[in-house]
């Protein structure tokens, strides 16, 4: 206790006495791979922030206060060293390629860094490296198979879509993402839009089913220095009710002290589909004007218009960045462009990412600025939609066999002297397909986003223990969506006119915090200690015009002032949710074997104004190393968790409205609460239990999770009984669980100085049980994604689990064998619509590979998805209009071999008349349980071959090329589509496919230099 | 928003200190959870809007006008179909659908959910706050009547004086038919005798700025009310005579009395200009053509008002139906070969020529409806052949001759059919009531077009006019072959909801939840 008393007492003399006396140590780093020096190795007075970094030489000054005690120094890959200063004015060290990484610092709640061998709860830190090597347009798409834990579902929606991320499995019925959080400080994340239904749009009238991007898909890969992964409810805990589903906190590049670096990177990679449905071209179209393709067998195959159709895509990602700083400032300074040709025609990308980051210290390093300004404009062409309607692909795959696509093609709009305009040219008039040529010239979709991120951060090192921390950021961005359908466009979409649909959202989030942060070391004992307040104000502004159903006055004039008033749509919407908050978090340490956190928050929501709610959460960890010395093990701890996070609801919901009035009039209001109840928020309690180890000199590494999570209180709009005098009861109900595993397994099985190859397995297993809903709901289902006249519906059910699928079922006799009736077809299930499967994979598997030969780099990541079912519309519709490989082949084969029974019993004999089979089962509304596939597939995600060139350049420094590929083949794949590419990325659409674009194989090459 | 700041490290009892300092800040929290763009009561008391605007809503969803496919749900593939006017081209979902009697239930929830999101919960608003507007409640509970019989229609006993009750176990009792018919009596009976006073002083029409119908005139509205109270008479004629006479006679009877000219006509405007939901399921979507019967009759008859009522088909330029019940491949099969409608203005709910035929029937009947069955029958020919403007009606009636014609199908001879109905035109005087009444139904099935959903009723009651029968049944036999739907099966909300409501509703019907269990007033001693 003297002895902490007395580090005390010199801490806080060397902390005064800094200002006037300081020694100035040099020295050089290098590698103990293969000698060399080297640049950019962080060097720090141990327990402060003064700090360097090493030069292209690998050389380092620094001044350091009197009284400073080591040094410590650390670089991404390498094991951290320290040394002890004892009066010496040179330092050489030699740094080891660390597989250890035993006092890896990670970045966790709040933009807190803490050691993460002292952390109760599982993180997974993903850096630099494993983002832009094998580059993604959205970078959080290149986490796919590298996390455990961790879901990514991309929509198939082309460069520039969003991404659907749920960490340890589904908990709530609105919104299962992420928090994002940039530099500590929360994002913004909305999308615009997102299809709803099979049909596409979520409005009755007809929209596309367009993706309205995300957030996340807005960061240039090149400014991220490393992504961290918050996966637990105690992980997230000081986040509050915007992190009931966890956090992902993305730490930015900057400057560095005493390094001059230009960075630029060209990748450049091109993508053709490898999921094209199997479809026939040998039987024609069943009569002239059929929309189907029953008919005789051709003389000769049709061509394949389909494989014509798309077109090789391309993608271009250049960025250039310039970095560099001394002591007092930093600076960091990117763009990027990234363009690119989608694989449908006419559809487009182009982004520019435009990020300047300014680090500033004064007072000796006591004080520190941090301002980034990051700006994005972005434009899309024609993103490819999902579902039914204004789909291209629906009226490609469709296409009557025998009849001459290239007509329509180069046709695709023919004068009307009528009407004197250019009319669509297509052999049918159907809602679910117009001329494909058509919808992409003449239902053009422009979408265009801008965007700024500005954000201030101001520590101040009070005394060596004490700091505070304010930060501040305006996050803005505008979106704008038109659609131009002209004149002619099929009448359920457009009227005779045409249509013009305009949205303008404006997103805007304001967040501030204050953080007072309490750090105590001694021999035995590590304090760290925080109190903070934070508030955060969102707003999604938006405007939505559309004429539809009405008409617009003159035919292809595409402005609001044309609109054919009255019978238009015009909407004006806004969504504000503010959030205050305090909170208080306590780590204790001793002997660096025992640590416990402690966290606790208070939030009020705006949403939920007469209440407030408080979320504790606890954590223990040990590191058994400690005590059990061995020489083939490095580290072991044994870490266990519990947290309490909450999740508000959305505004306005506690306090509904009696009227709204919409273009066509007031409507009286049919949600409410059921008499005598209130709403209360979602509340989440987890807890988890875990083992981390280091065996064998890093050569074998295990982290071991198992998680039990119980979501309650979910909020949920259910039908309430329409004699009620409402259509929907707004209730919390339910208890949903997820529990599961998560494991990292890390081997290292060939180390020598020529070679090296490490694999990393990420295995990941969430069991979903919804354990109650409400008693209300009569039949124990919650329609996420309710059924229309498609039969497709997504729901969670009572005993089952999250994102239950629904279908049409066969009619069953008591043996389970299907009915047919007289005539040979399948009979359908009295009712409604039925279990048919559940989208969830039963676990997954990645197998992350890194060999390194020489100079070469080769990376391998195979990833792996198992159990779980889809739906495919696309097949559904394929086959019932006789297009599809499988009717063809079943044609060919004479009828379709299936085990059946007729009404009275008797077994059906021989095989059952393909056409008539088809067009019972098969389409949108036919018995849709036939169209349910395993979900499994394994594939190789992601291979390149690097090489680094070792140029005798003054100027340049390091020259990367590599080959590129992504998606390249499918090991295991049983569904007729990708199950990985989502049709919407919001809570609900899942597990199902209405013509998405296929899944892209992409490969080219990566080209990174530094100066 | 001021805060003060004072801290002693690790202290959890922090938090409430802070926290107490907060609860000052969120009293903006109220205002920030209202919709800006949601309407108060408050602003809606400006003007009676609160009152009012509601109606504006009730009226155009008795038949609705917008969505379209809302109404093509609502009413086009059910009443429209049935009650034989017309048939879509489009062999929705392979053919199996309403048109062969496979009843959709995705389909046909919506006269349900119509009637009580976009009728009752309006008029429940009113009724919450019209307490000095006396007019307003009269108003209110003609509206509910004229929507809620059509509902009682389609599926017999249904949710009416029990509308927001909600019984211990969640569940919402149902009003047997009968009952619900009461109800309708009782409620007409007080709108008409809150309203006749206003009719007759010298009241403000505070209606006027909410009414799509009758501009606030409340003699209408009584006459309307009156019109409509003989409709549901004649609608238990056969059921309940001695209600139905004392009902109906009520009607003829009150001071105000009943419709009689066409300026009576109850028809509904849209107040956001939406045209009539038809001419786009016509002309847009080509998902609706003339029905087989329809063409028999009109063209049997040299009827001049088929040329007000349909357009000649692109494919020949003749008027040409399509059978109900039939196999259809493809829609271009009969699209372009069958009648398209003619273009329909306001949406039309109640003719004084219909008006004329209940009294016909009345008369028929030998109730006291102010005149001779053979009058009313002829006034309501003619008032029809006006408002269509379809020339002297006077040769029409004359014509003793005229039966409705064979149907030839274009398209599929096989379904050409020979005339089943047998009806001359001129008034067939001294023949059988049954001969009179099947006249009288079917001139008031030609006046009444295009609401197929009175068609259908009136079919199902009295079977006129004859319709041509179904070829194909997927019913599954709950519809027998040779025999003509009932009414359409609860709706499958409903049983997820109300099941307990359901299960007692089913009790009162007499039979099955099937298209093929009669209705309350349809029994078979015409």
């Amino acid at each position: 206790m003297k002895k902490t008393l007395l580090v005390m007492l010199l801490f806080i003399l060397g902390s005064a006495g800094a200002l006037f006396a300081q020694n100035v140590i040099t020295g050089v780093v290098t590698s103990g791979e293969d000698g060399s020096t080297m640049p950019g190795v962080n060097v720090v007075v141990k327990g402060t922030t003064t700090g360097t970094t090493t030069d292209m030489n690998g050389a380092y000054t620094l001044t350091v206060p009197n009284g400073s005690k080591s040094l410590e120094f650390s670089f991404i890959g390498f094991n951290t060293i320290t040394v002890d200063i004892n009066g010496k004015s040179t330092i050489n060290v030699v740094m080891q390629p660390g597989n250890l990484n035993l006092d890896e610092v990670v970045v966790t709640a709040l933009g807190i860094s803490k050691e993460k061998k002292s952390l109760a709860y599982s993180t997974q830190q993903v850096n630099a490296d494993e983002l832009t090597s094998i580059k993604e347009v959205n970078p959080i798409n290149a986490l796919n198979g590298k996390v455990a834990g961790m879901t990514i579902n991309q929509s198939a929606s082309g460069t520039g879509g969003s991404t659907r991320i749920t960490l340890r499995g589904n908990k709530s019925t609105r919104n299962n993402q992420p928090l994002y959080v940039v530099d500590g400080v929360p994002m913004l994340n909305y999308s615009t839009q997102q299809p709803g239904s099979v049909w596409g749009g979520t409005n009755a009238n007809g929209s596309p089913g367009v993706d309205g991007g995300d957030a996340i898909s807005n960061i240039n890969p090149e400014d991220i220095e490393n992504i961290s992964v918050l996966k637990g409810a105690t992980a997230a805990a000081l986040y509050g009710s915007q992190a009931a589903n966890g956090v992902i906190m993305i730490t930015t590049k900057k400057g560095k002290d005493g390094v001059t670096d230009i960075n630029f990177s060209s990748n450049f990679t091109f993508e053709n589909p490898i999921t094209i449905p199997e479809m026939q071209y040998g039987y024609g179209q069943t009569a002239d004007g059929a929309l189907d393709s029953w008919g005789d067998k051709l003389g000769s195959d049709a061509p394949d218009h389909v494989k014509d159709f798309y077109q090789t895509g391309t993608t271009w990602i250049n960025s250039l960045s310039f970095s560099g700083g001394n002591q007092k400032a930093q600076t960091y300074v990117s763009y990027a462009n990234t363009s690119s040709k989608g694989i449908v025609p006419e559809n487009k990308f182009n982004r520019h990412n435009l990020d300047l980051k300014e680090t500033a210290n004064f007072f000796d390093g006591k004080m520190q600025v941090i301002a980034n300004i990051n700006l994005l404009h972005q434009k899309t062409n024609n993103r490819p939609v999902t579902g039914l309607y204004w789909n291209p692909l629906t009226g490609l795959y469709l296409f009557p066999r025998g009849k001459d696509f290239n007509s329509y093609k180069e046709n695709f709009e023919v004068w009307d002297p009528n009407r004197f305009l250019n009319a669509q040219n297509w052999f049918a008039d159907s809602d679910k397909q117009q001329n494909p040529y058509w919808i992409i010239n003449r239902n053009q979709m422009t979408s265009f986003r801008d965007r700024v991120y500005a954000m201030v951060s101001v520590s101040y090192q009070i005394t060596d223990h004490l700091k505070i921390i304010g930060r501040g950021n305006v996050d803005k961005s505008w979106d704008k969506y038109e659609l131009k359908a002209y004149a002619t466009t099929q009448a359920t979409l457009a009227n005779t006119n045409g249509r013009y649909i305009l949205q303008n959202t404006e997103g805007s989030q304001t967040y501030g915090d204050l953080l007072l942060n309490y750090d105590y070391h001694s021999e035995n004992w590590y304090i760290s200690a925080n109190l903070g307040t934070s508030i955060r104000d969102e707003q999604i502004y938006g405007t939505y015009f559309d004429p539809f159903p009405g008409n617009l006055r003159i035919a292809n004039v595409f402005s609001v002032q044309n609109f054919l008033q009255p019978g238009a749509t015009i909407s004006q919407s806004l969504y504000r949710k503010q959030l205050q908050s305090v909170y208080a978090s306590a780590q204790f340490g001793w002997n660096s074997m025992v640590y416990v956190d402690v966290t606790g928050r208070n939030d009020w929501s705006s949403t939920l104004p007469d209440q407030s709610y408080f979320y504790p959460s606890l954590g223990v960890s040990f590191v058994a190393s400690e005590l059990i010395k061995a020489d083939w093990l490095n580290f072991l701890k044994i870490r266990g968790s519990y947290a309490m996070v909450g999740n508000d609801v959305d505004p306005y919901v506690a306090n509904m409205l009696n009227y709204s009035v919409t273009s066509s009039g007031t409507v009286t209001n049919t949600v409410g609460l059921i008499p005598g109840t209130e709403l209360k928020p979602e509340l989440s309690k987890s807890w988890e239990i875990g083992v981390d180890m280091r065996t064998l000199s890093g050569r074998l590494n295990l982290d071991l999770t198992y998680y039990n999570n119980n979501t309650e209180n979910q909020f949920i709009m259910i039908a309430a009984p329409q004699g009620s005098g409402l259509k929907s009861y707004l209730v919390n109900a339910g208890k949903i669980q997820n529990k599961g595993i998560e494991a990292m397994l890390e081997i290292v099985p060939v180390e020598t100085k020529a070679v090296r190859w490490s694999a990393m397995f990420n295995f990941t297993k969430n069991t979903n049980t919804v354990k109650e809903l409400h008693e209300s709901l009569s039949d124990g289902i919650y329609y996420i994604t309710p059924p229309d006249v498609n039969n497709y519906a997504m729901a969670i059910t009572e005993g089952g689990s999250f994102g239950d699928l629904y279908g049409k079922r066969f009619a069953r006799n008591d043996d389970g064998k299907v009915i047919v009736d007289a005539d040979g077809k399948p009979m359908a299930e009295a009712g409604g619509l039925g279990y048919v499967g559940n989208p969830n994979p039963d676990f997954m598997l990645g197998f992350n590979n890194i060999v390194n030969v020489g100079d070469f780099t080769f990376r391998v990541l195979i990833d792996g998805r198992f159990g779980g079912d889809v739906m495919s519309i696309t097949q559904a519709m394929n086959d019932k209009y006789g297009v599809s490989l499988t009717s063809a082949d079943d044609r060919n084969n004479g009828g379709v071999d299936f085990d059946a029974v007729y009404e009275d019993g008797t077994p059906v004999a021989g095989k059952l008349d393909a056409q008539s089979f088809y067009t019972t089962v098969g389409g949108r509304d036919g018995i849709t349980e036939y169209y349910v596939y395993d979900a499994t597939n394994v594939r190789l995600r992601e291979f390149s071959a690097g090489y680094n060139f070792r140029l005798k350049s003054k100027i340049v420094k390091s020259l990367r090329l590599s080959l590129v590929g992504r998606n390249l083949f499918f090991f295991y794949l049983k569904a007729p589509y990708d199950p990985d590419l989502a049709m919407s990325t919001a809570t609900g659409l899942q597990g199902v496919d209405a013509y998405s674009i296929p899944t892209t194989r992409s490969f080219g090459l990566n080209l990174a230099i530094k100066f | 928003m001021k805060r003060i700041y004072k801290f002693s490290f690790g202290s959890l009892l922090m938090l409430f200190t802070l926290s107490l300092v907060f609860q000052s800040c969120t009293k903006d929290f109220e205002d920030m959870n209202t919709d800006p763009y949601g309407v108060t009561d408050e602003q809606m008391q400006a003007d009676f809007k609160i009152v009012g605007e509601p109606f504006k809503q009730a009226l155009q969803n008795i038949y609705s006008f917008d969505p379209v496919w809302v109404f093509q749900l609502q009413q086009n593939l059910i009443g429209d179909v049935y009650g034989g006017y017309m048939m879509p081209p489009t062999p929705f979902r392979g053919n199996i659908n309403n048109m062969t009697y496979f009843l959709v239930n995705g389909w046909n929830q919506f006269p349900w959910s119509v009637a009580y999101n976009d009728v009752m919960a309006p008029m429940a608003a009113v009724d919450r706050k019209a307490e000095q507007f006396p007019d307003f409640k009269a108003w209110a509970k003609i509206v509910r009547v004229e929507a809620m019989h059509r509902l009682s229609d389609i599926h017999g006993p249904i949710i009416y004086t029990h509308y927001g009750e909600v019984n211990d176990d969640g569940s919402i009792d149902y009003d047997c038919q009968k009952d619900a018919y009461d109800a309708f009596f009782k409620d007409l009976e007080d709108a008409i005798n809150t309203l006749t006073p206003y009719a007759q002083g010298d009241s403000i029409r505070r209606f006027t700025n909410f009414d799509l119908v009758y501009g606030g005139d409340f003699e209408k509205w009584v006459k309307f009310a009156n019109s409509l109270r003989l409709r549901l008479a004649i609608r238990i004629a056969n059921v309940d005579p001695a209600l139905a006479k004392a009902e109906a006679e009520k009607s003829i009877n009150h001071p105000i009395g009943v419709f009689e000219d066409n300026g009576d006509n109850f028809l509904v405007r849209s107040d956001a200009g939406f045209g009539h939901p038809l001419n786009t399921i016509n002309n847009a979507w080509n998902d609706v053509r003339m029905n087989a019967n329809m063409e028999s009759i009109l063209k049997g008859y040299n009827d001049p008002r088929m040329a007000k009522f349909f357009q000649p088909s692109v494919a020949n330029g003749e008027f040409l139906g399509i059978r109900e019940g039939i196999d259809i491949a493809a829609k271009s099969e009969y699209q372009d070969a069958a009648s398209k409608l003619a273009n329909f203005g306001d949406v039309q709910l109640m003719t004084c020529a219909e008006v004329y035929f209940l009294r016909a029937e009345g008369a028929l009947r030998g109730w006291n409806m102010g005149g001779s069955a053979q009058d009313f029958y002829e006034m309501g020919v003619t008032k029809s052949f006006e408002q269509h403007g379809a020339g002297d009606a006077a040769a029409y009636l004359a014509d003793e001759t005229s039966t409705p014609a064979d149907y030839n199908d274009p398209v599929h001879p096989e379904n050409s059919i020979t005339a089943v109905e047998t009806a001359t035109i001129k008034w067939n005087s001294g023949s059988s009531l049954d001969a009179n009444l099947d006249q009288i139904i079917t001139q008031k099935w030609i006046a009444m077009y295009p609401d197929g959903q009175e068609a259908w009723s009136e079919f199902r009651r009295t079977g006129f006019p004859k319709q041509f029968p179904m070829k194909v049944n997927n019913s599954g036999g709950t519809i027998p072959d040779g025999t003509f739907i009932k009414r359409v099966n609860f709706v499958e909300p409903e049983y997820q909801t109300n099941a307990n409501g359901v299960a007692k509703a089913v009790q009162c019907l007499g039979g099955p939840d099937t298209g093929g269990t009669p209705l309350w007033w349809d029994v078979d001693n015409k």
